[in-house]
C-alpha cells in the first residue's frame, strides 16, 4: 500500500486573542484565514480547527460507507452527511473536542433499513477519523434512508 | 461554554468511482470543495483536498494557536509563527504519523524556549488531545 503524505501549512501573526492566520492546503484547494474569535464565537465568519475537523470527518465518514454499502451489494446514489464538532471546557483539563455526531441521508439501491445501518457501523469502524478521534470525544452517527 | 462546528458532505456513487463535495460549512468560509478517493489515496492529489489535509490544516491551526496563546502568557508574545502539518495515511492501516513543523520570530526568546513551548503546544492542544491515537506525532521547532 502507498504511505500518502498531506500537509498544510499556517502562517500566524501575533498573540491568541488578537492574533490571525492563514491556513493553506498542499494540494492548493484552500487559502482560508482563522483567528480565535472564529473558534469561539457564536456566528463564525472564518473557519476554525474544529469546523475543518468536521468537514475531515464528514469527508472520511462519506467515503467509508460508500464503500461499505457496496460491499453490501447497494448501489449509492447519493449521500449526504453532515458534522457536526463540539469544542467545551472540560473541568480542569481546560478546551477539548468532546464529540463529534454524523447525521447521514441516502439514497441508494438494494439496500434496506436493516441493511444501511449495518453500512452505517461497518462505515463507522473502518472511518480512520471516527477511531482516533475517540481519545477525546464520543463518535454518534444517525441514518436514514431516503427513498429515490 | 461550547462551540460546535458544522460541515457537509454530498457524495454520490460508490467509493472508487464516484466523488464527492464539502458542500457547506457553518461558517461560510469555504466550500464547495471537490473529495475523492483517488485524491486521497493517490500520491498526487490533483489540486483535490481529502480528509488528510483538512486534518492536517486543523492541526496547524490549533498547534499555532496554542503556541500563540502560550508565548504571550508567558510574557513573549510571538510576531510570527509559521506551522506546517504533514499528514501520513496509509490505506487500509489509517493515519500513522503527524510531523508538525514550526519557524518563529519571538522576540525575548531563545531557541530552547521556543522548543520547551513547541512540545508544550504539541501535547496540549485540543486537535492533538482529540487524535492522542496517531501513533508518532513529532513536532520540529526553530527560531528565524
Amino acid at each position: 500500500m502507498p504511505r500518502i503524505v498531506r500537509d498544510a501549512t499556517v502562517a500566524w501573526r501575533g498573540s491568541l486573542s488578537r492574533g490571525s492566520g492563514v491556513a493553506t492546503a498542499g494540494s492548493g484547494a484552500f487559502e482560508l484565514p482563522i483567528d480565535l474569535p472564529s473558534r469561539i464565537a457564536d456566528k463564525p465568519g472564518k473557519t476554525s480547527p474544529e469546523e475543518l475537523l468536521a468537514a475531515a470527518h464528514a469527508g472520511c465518514y462519506a467515503t467509508s460507507l460508500a464503500g461499505e454499502i457496496a460491499r453490501g451489494g447497494g448501489t449509492v446514489e447519493s449521500l449526504d452527511v453532515k458534522c457536526t464538532v463540539t469544542l467545551d471546557e472540560v473541568g480542569d483539563k481546560g478546551h477539548l473536542i468532546v464529540s463529534s455526531e454524523l447525521d447521514v441521508r441516502a439514497r441508494a439501491d438494494g439496500v434496506d433499513a436493516a441493511g444501511l445501518e449495518r453500512a452505517v457501523q461497518a462505515a463507522d469502524a473502518g472511518c480512520t477519523f471516527s477511531s482516533l478521534i475517540r481519545a477525546s470525544a464520543s463518535v454518534s452517527v444517525r441514518a436514514e434512508l431516503e427513498s429515490n | 461554554m461550547a462551540a460546535e462546528r458544522r460541515a457537509s458532505v454530498t457524495w454520490k456513487g460508490d467509493l472508487m468511482s464516484g466523488s464527492g463535495t464539502i458542500d457547506e460549512v457553518g461558517s461560510g468560509a469555504f466550500a464547495p470543495l471537490d473529495v475523492s478517493w483517488p485524491a486521497r489515496s493517490e500520491e498526487a492529489s490533483g489540486g483535490k483536498t481529502s480528509p488528510e489535509e483538512l486534518i492536517a490544516a486543523a492541526h496547524a491551526s490549533c498547534f499555532s494557536m496554542a503556541l500563540a496563546h502560550a508565548l504571550a502568557q508567558a510574557g513573549n508574545a510571538p510576531e510570527r509563527l509559521q506551522t506546517s502539518a504533514a499528514v501520513t495515511f496509509v490505506p487500509g492501516t489509517g493515519i500513522t504519523k503527524i510531523a508538525l513543523s514550526v519557524r518563529g520570530t519571538v522576540p525575548g526568546l531563545d531557541a530552547d524556549g521556543f522548543r520547551v513551548a513547541a512540545e508544550d503546544a504539541k501535547k496540549n492542544c485540543p486537535v492533538s488531545q482529540a487524535l492522542a491515537g496517531v501513533p508518532d506525532v513529532t513536532v520540529d521547532a526553530a527560531l528565524e
